[in-house]
């Protein structure tokens, strides 16, 4: 059975009073790998914040519309922000490391849920890790700088960081448009792994990519959701003509 | 809104190569008819000869499909297309060929004219012929009304080829000296009931191509 595990009912979101979403309806399934698409500002990278609170640290946000995770509406008064985004982690389109070891970087998160077994944060280490398929590349030299990584592994290596706390849904914002084909295939062959645990969202520019390993694909237009399928069909053949004509390259 | 695409002069290149295609099989159907209808030698052995064109055609349209797989990594609407495009050569080649097979058998029947007649095998080349006609039209236009004709117009002609195949049987039996001479009106008769099913299939693939629906293996009414 498909568990929606994410839902937004209706949601609205403005910057300083302009309109960056409007009305988004989704329900987004349980260990799948969904894709939102677009031209650039037409408000992805807005929306999948909004699914983790990230815009909470915007000055001048506003939200409307109900965002629910698990049946429990996360812009409830009394919800944990910090619990939430332990929950819903984020991975970045510049992966970001810290100036530290690569073990730190990892055992970062957990520690500062509480974790101070060396034992134990060792094992979290290995385990994130090896999830996010960078653990070979990296057991040797788990002290030395994580700076010293290339750009590939040191976006594999923030999605072990994001994985490190165990989250449920994993937000990715493009995760590997800085990176070459072959770290590229890698972070992809990862997300479809992890799929089997974790439900994931991601955005891409990337309309290849998106067919490769999402389940399903949003497309959004002017902070619009236009059209949300299955991406088989999305991408042979989409209902409506904004969709087609975006992801055949004829606007955007 | 709408953006020029380097793509788009490919897709051009392509849809004006599948219609020159369509065109050139056409004109190999006009003549092997009117080569059955007036026992002219010449004009089979021109629709012999004339395959080589449309091979070549073929081969080109598969290369220029491909190279836009590789390059361009269609989707949507334009890879409905190219895999329509690949397809419907591919219908197109075959029918070239059965233009060819009939235009084949043209001289051995050539004194057997009334027997041709009696079969009612010119008229059954005539109604493929008109049908193609149609196709050509579709294939240009992408007018589905033309799809809608073809599949019904293509029913009608394949049970009129049924009728025909079971006459000749029927002659067989009881006039064993026509055997050789039947069997040839047999085969080109079954060769037109093969040009109508491949011209089903372009409307079938047309279909896709518009509206994104597998048509086939669907009864049609
Ligand atoms: N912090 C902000 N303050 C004000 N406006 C913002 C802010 N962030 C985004 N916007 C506006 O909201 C709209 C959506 O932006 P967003 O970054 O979500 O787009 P996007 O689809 O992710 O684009 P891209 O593909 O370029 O990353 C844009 O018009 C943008 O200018
Ligand atoms: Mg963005």
């Amino acid at each position: 059975m498909i568990v929606d595990k994410i839902y937004t009912e209706n949601m609205f979101l403005y910057y300083s009073g302009k309109m960056a979403l409007n009305d988004i309806s989704i329900k987004i399934p349980e260990k799948k790998v969904t894709a939102f698409i677009g031209p650039s500002g037409c408000g992805k990278s807005t929306f999948l914040r909004s699914l983790n609170r990230m815009n909470d640290l915007i000055d001048g946000v506003k939200i409307e519309g109900n965002v629910i995770i698990d049946n429990i509406n996360i812009y409830d008064k009394n919800i944990d922000v910090v619990n939430l985004r332990k929950k819903v982690g984020m991975v970045f389109q510049k992966s970001n490391p810290f100036a530290k070891s690569i073990y730190e970087n990892v055992a970062y998160g957990p520690k500062i849920n509480g974790i101070s077994d060396k034992k134990q944060l060792e094992e979290i280490v290995e385990n994130a890790l090896k999830n996010a398929a960078i653990w070979d590349e990296v057991k040797d030299r788990l002290g030395d700088s994580a700076m010293g990584l290339s750009g590939g592994q040191q976006q594999r290596l923030c999605i072990a960081r994001t994985l490190a706390v165990n989250p449920e849904i994993v937000l990715m914002d493009e995760p590997a448009s800085a990176l070459d084909p072959l770290s590229t295939a890698k972070i992809e062959e990862l997300i479809v792994q992890l799929k089997e645990n974790y439900t994931i969202v991601i955005v891409t520019h990337n309309m290849q990519q998106a067919a490769r390993i999402s389940d399903n694909t949003a497309f959004f237009y002017l902070g619009e959701l236009i059209e949300y399928d299955r991406t088989k069909k999305i991408f042979t053949n989409p209902d409506k003509k904004q969709t087609e004509d975006y992801i055949t390259g004829r606007f955007g | 809104m709408e953006n020029y695409r380097i793509f788009d002069s490919e897709l051009e290149k392509l849809s004006h190569k599948v219609i020159q295609m369509c065109s050139q099989v056409n004109q190999q159907l006009i003549d092997v008819i009117k080569a059955i209808k007036t026992s002219d030698i010449a004009l089979a052995r021109t629709v012999i000869s004339n395959d080589e064109f449309i091979n070549n055609l073929d081969v080109k349209i598969d290369k220029l499909c491909q190279k836009i797989f590789a390059l361009q990594q269609p989707v949507a609407s334009d890879l409905r297309y190219i895999i329509s495009a690949l397809k419907i050569n591919n219908d197109l080649e075959r029918i070239g060929d059965h233009a060819v097979n009939v235009a084949k058998r043209i001289e051995p029947l050539q004194d057997y004219k009334q027997l041709v007649e009696e079969f009612g095998i010119d008229v059954i080349g005539e109604k493929t012929t008109i049908l193609f006609s149609d196709v050509v039209e579709l294939v240009k236009t992408h007018d589905l009304t033309y799809a809608v004709k073809i599949m019904n117009k293509a029913e009608a002609i394949k049970e009129e080829c049924e009728d025909i195949a079971s006459r000749i049987l029927g002659e067989m039996m009881h006039q064993s000296e026509v055997v050789v001479v039947a069997a040839n009106i047999l085969i080109i008769n079954n060769l037109f009931e093969r040009i109508t099913s491949y011209s089903t299939n372009i409307a079938e693939s047309i279909s896709f191509v518009v509206n994104g629906e597998i048509v086939k293996h669907k009864k049609h009414n």
